[in-house]
């Protein structure tokens, strides 16, 4: 049987990438944050994971409002790296494995979550901004990427994905391979990109959550998307992403990172946990 | 459903819907080619992929504020304003309607 022996919360931004690819991970704007993904980094890889789980959100870039999945499943043998008007930076495609996909599809579907299941996809900075500070670019773990939309409301509730998480353990508990999962979840945590409260951030709420994903998650499942929207920023839902992660690994965790930063107009944080 | 939350637009699906057409080409521009066409020629671009006379309007004079009032959702209009070199920052500000000059004067106050 599989299991699970770890848990990562991050944010992702398109900020993060070229910042890493210059190595400017030193720069005192960014060492804060950086300093912090370098401790997690080496526990990740004394874990041995087989594969990572990743719940993230694309930016329009895989996904259009022509037929916007509320969720979405990669089930590729590799995940290319998606232009989002900018052009791509350069690393190689991402690793998948589809026969744990489908089984995670049968699985889910079984516990009443039914994603859509993709044989083609890319991934955005969702993915690919922190990846690179967590794991080798030659992408030796292979990913199940999850997409959530937290972009066009109606968005699934926070609760949904608390109870997605629980249904990610027992479909890793129920695979035939003894493998060894990591769950990540990544968005936010405070912003907002638009509007009269442009670049706001709020310290305050992200610790708060981070506190709180640690101890005593369940009531954050509880929170309303206004409680989210106001607190941490309308592009601040994305830190819904986390919850599943958070509920994948059961009611007991140890900490073994975390980190916040907010030098920009985005609240950055990381959060490592493993099964106490 | 909310529409807005502390001045900052909700996008819903009545947005969505309203600004189909203006997300649909921040959309086209994930494409290279793409990109270079509406740089090389924007009016032409604009009007080949189906933008009507306002819409075309909006991001003619980078309306970002009215492009995201029209419905255009953040993450696609940010792809607008990367094709023209224009950041986010500055997208950012126009939208709480200041220039970018009083945004980064109002942090710095913080």
């Amino acid at each position: 049987m599989g299991r699970i022996v770890g848990g990562i919360g991050s944010s992702h931004a398109p900020s993060f990438g070229p910042v890493y690819d210059k190595g400017q991970q030193k720069d005192p704007m960014w060492a804060p944050l950086f300093d912090g993904y370098v401790p997690v980094r080496a526990w990740l890889e004394g874990l041995r994971p087989d594969l990572f789980i990743i719940v993230y959100n694309d930016h329009g870039n895989q996904f259009f409002f022509d037929a916007y999945p509320t969720f979405a499943l990669g089930a590729s043998e590799a995940y290319p790296q998606a232009d989002e008007g900018w052009g791509k930076r350069d690393l190689p495609d991402m690793r998948g494995d589809p026969d744990f996909s489908w089984h995670l599809a049968r699985s889910l579907v079984e516990d009443e979550f039914d994603p859509t299941i993709c044989q083609e996809m890319s991934v955005d900075h969702g993915v690919m901004s922190f990846m690179p500070m967590l794991t080798d670019t030659r992408w030796p773990v292979p990913i199940v990427p999850f997409a959530v939309n937290v972009i066009q409301h109606p968005v699934p509730k926070a609760r949904r994905l608390y109870k997605l998480g629980q249904a990610f353990r027992r479909a890793v508990e129920s695979y035939p391979k003894d493998i060894r999962v990591v769950v990540f979840g990544t968005g936010g945590l405070s912003h907002q990109l638009q509007g009269t409260r442009f670049g706001f951030t709020d310290p305050n709420w992200d610790n708060e959550f981070l506190d709180r994903l640690e101890t005593d998650p369940e009531p954050l499942a509880g929170l309303s998307h206004r409680d989210y929207m106001e607190r941490g920023g309308t592009e601040g839902i994305e830190m819904i992403n986390w919850l599943p992660m958070r509920a994948a690994l059961g009611p007991a965790v140890r900490r073994i990172g975390r980190t916040y930063h907010a030098p920009m107009i985005t609240g950055y944080g990381l959060l490592a946990l493993e099964p106490a | 459903m909310l529409d807005e939350i502390s001045g900052a637009a909700v996008f819903t699906g009545e947005r969505s819907r309203a600004g189909y057409r203006l997300n649909r080409m921040a959309m086209s521009l994930t494409d290279p080619a793409n990109r270079e066409a509406f740089v090389a020629d924007e009016t032409g671009y604009l009007r080949g992929i189906g933008l009507n006379d306002v819409e075309a309007d909006l991001v003619r004079r980078r309306d970002w504020k009215g492009m995201i009032e029209a419905g255009g959702n953040i993450y696609l209009i940010i792809k607008i304003a990367g094709a023209l070199g224009i950041a986010l920052y500055e997208v950012g500000a126009h939208t709480a309607g200041m220039s970018l000059e009083q945004f980064m004067a109002q942090r710095k106050g913080r």
